[in-house]
């Protein structure tokens, strides 16, 4: 009824290869991008700049980490020092004086480049070791980011973005900042949604399920590890960049700690491996949900006229927060994005319930 | 489905694969010893030997997983011993795994696509530009892999994800994304373990029509001796790692020492 699907025949390859075969799922997609288009108009400017801002950055970053853990099938626990590698030389670059678009691109083309570079010696090992290896490039620059002022910017540590220009257009609106952050993550879901209906996603799937079987297919398991940490670094180091350039707007070792990459492991797995409207709930949850639910809270604890000390007003969000994630991984191990499949497959036959496969 | 079996007296006997003096090691248990085989083109060859004789592990000396200790291995007069398996798989060898090695996450189609992973040149700037650059590649190879799909009887379930289908289907599926990858040898490595006898009858008559059609030579690894004598041009026996007989089908299972190996000398008749 909400997914009609009498009627949709695909004649030939093409169309048959279509990102969203089913009309309605584009039709949704579109109307949500157009909201998403028009909300600098129509919501205030505080939700825009302080939610749905860095909603959409975070969710392109943790989209790239998703391609890593999700479909390559690899834990990546230094995320977010990528992500600090791609912000610092950005900024650096515009500082020197190169254009924004250049700075943002070398940027994330360094954090590439260290990015395979690790992957080259930590790849060796697997599972939980790489997990291991991973978290000590996280130690590594957090390290380096502590002991080199040149690169963090003297002794308060904090570096200032220059002037944002994207083709010689100053960006100093919200709206302007709001539609780079937008584009930036259309672009990142775009590539992952082809990911899915191309030989690099498919090899990528297959070295995550059965590395031996992939290799028997001509897939060499090792190369494809490297690409995918390629990529991803390269999303992290662009995501970081405009991070800092869009929303922060100076930069501190502090931003890219051990804390955020646990954060960005979270928003994935919540969200659901190899899911994409699944990292973007997932990014919601964790990055929204702490202030939702203290607002709430606090609303809350107004109209019952109850009085906590202010350490327990502090904490019980946080438990409640903690809570949530819980209950929404017991419901659903595989993630946010699952449950929201499972809800559209129901749609999809309602009210035909017994047509369910 | 004895009476279709082709002879081997083909004119000009080409070697696909030569495999001289195998010797598989693991720790100091000696898994295959002095090995010798070869398969013509156009052949199919069957391996056959109780648990533990050997044949997988010589399987997986060829497709390069345990690499022979001694020997070499020599596929269309290219030296591939101890090459890794995704490079012998590009020059043409595919195969078949005895417990199903299918990716259960991806649909029937995605699985027997993967099959054309070496003719295709999957990257990350074509996945980007998709509609421009990835697009003419898929819908090309999609083509080729419909046909596999239609030879193997498959379009019903090309869209289903490949976790929930029985056994017989499965084993079907990684048959069609084994051919593929238009390999010269195919290696079976027990295609008709659990099926029935119907199920066995379509897959002897899918590795026949493979050969006939597509021209690969087959290396057929089956405990089924009704399939090596009916569809098998030559065999190779193993016992404990050894070659007890090789040759015609029909001469070599009534060789004592093969009767031996899998009836035991109380029943030998």
């Amino acid at each position: 009824m909400f997914y009609r699907q009498s009627g949709i025949r695909h004649t030939d390859y093409v169309s048959d290869s279509k990102l969203f075969p089913i009309p309605a799922d584009r039709n949704l997609l579109l109307l949500i991008l157009l909201i998403a288009l028009a909300a600098p108009f129509i919501l205030a400017p505080f939700y825009v700049n302080s939610y749905i801002l860095p909603w959409l950055i975070w969710t392109a970053a943790a989209l790239g980490l998703n391609l890593v853990i999700g479909w390559a099938g690899q834990l990546h626990l230094g995320y977010a020092a990528l992500m600090a590698v791609g912000a610092y030389t950005s900024v650096h670059a515009a500082r020197f004086g190169i254009p924004w678009e250049g700075a943002l691109l070398i940027g994330g083309a360094l954090s590439a480049v260290i990015g395979s570079l690790f992957a080259f010696a930590a790849l060796r090992v697997k599972g939980l070791y790489l997990a291991l290896t991973t978290l000590a490039l996280q130690f590594v620059m957090d390290w380096v980011l502590s002991h080199s002022p040149t690169i963090t910017g003297g002794s308060h540590a904090s570096l200032q973005a220059p002037t944002f220009r994207l083709l010689g257009q100053a960006i100093t609106s919200d709206a302007g900042r709001y539609y780079v952050a937008l584009g930036w993550c259309v672009l990142v879901t775009i590539f992952l949604l082809n990911l899915r209906r191309t030989g690099l996603g498919r090899a990528l799937v297959a070295v995550r399920e059965k590395d031996y079987a992939a290799a028997i297919l001509g897939v060499n398991s090792f190369l494809y590890k490297i690409i995918a940490f390629a990529t991803s670094a390269f999303i992290a180091g662009i995501s970081g960049g405009i991070l800092v350039v869009c929303y922060y707007f100076l930069v501190t070792p502090e931003q890219f700690t051990v804390a955020v990459s646990i954060q960005l492991l979270a928003m994935v797995i919540v969200g659901g491996l190899a899911s994409i409207i699944g990292t973007y709930l997932g990014v919601g949850l964790i990055l929204l949900a702490p202030g939702v639910v203290n607002r709430l809270f606090g609303a809350l604890a107004g109209y019952f006229d109850l009085r906590f000390s202010p350490e327990t007003f502090a904490h019980i969000p946080n438990a409640v927060y903690g809570a949530l994630i819980i209950v929404f991984l017991i419901i659903e191990p595989m993630g946010l994005g699952k449950i929201y499949r499972n809800i559209r497959d129901y749609l999809l036959v309602w009210p035909f319930d017994q047509l369910k496969k | 489905m004895s009476a279709t079996s082709a002879t081997t007296a083909s004119p000009a006997q080409e070697t696909v694969l030569e495999c001289r003096g195998i010797e598989r090691r693991f720790g100091g248990l000696v898994a295959v010893s002095g090995v010798d085989m070869t398969i013509d083109r156009g052949e199919i060859f069957g391996l056959v030997g109780p648990n533990g004789s050997g044949k997988t592990t010589l399987t997986n000396a060829i497709t390069g997983f345990y690499p022979p200790n001694k020997g070499t291995i020599v596929f269309e007069g290219v030296d591939i011993t101890g090459r890794r398996p995704h490079r012998i798989a590009a020059l043409g060898v595919a195969r078949t795994f005895q417990n199903l090695a299918l990716f259960n996450g991806l649909t029937v189609l995605e699985n027997i696509m993967l099959g054309r992973h070496i003719h295709m040149r999957p990257g990350v700037i074509r996945t980007a530009l998709y509609w421009w650059l990835a697009r003419p590649e898929e819908v090309a190879n999609r083509a080729f892999c419909e046909e596999i799909i239609e030879f193997l009887q498959l379009e019903s379930i090309r869209h289903e994800l490949v976790d929930g289908l029985p056994i017989g289907l499965k084993k079907r599926v990684e048959l069609a994304r084994a051919l593929a990858a238009e390999p010269r040898l195919l290696i079976l490595d027990e295609p008709m373990a659990g099926m029935n006898q119907e199920e066995k009858e379509y897959m002897a008559r899918f590795i026949l029509d493979a050969r006939a059609e597509r021209g690969v030579s087959v290396l057929l690894i089956e405990h089924h001796m009704d399939v090596i004598i009916g569809i098998c041009d030559r065999m190779l026996a193993l016992n404990y790692g050894e070659m007890i007989g090789t040759g015609i089908p029909r001469d070599v299972i009534r060789d004592p020492r093969v009767v031996q190996a899998y009836i035991g000398d109380t029943h030998a008749h």
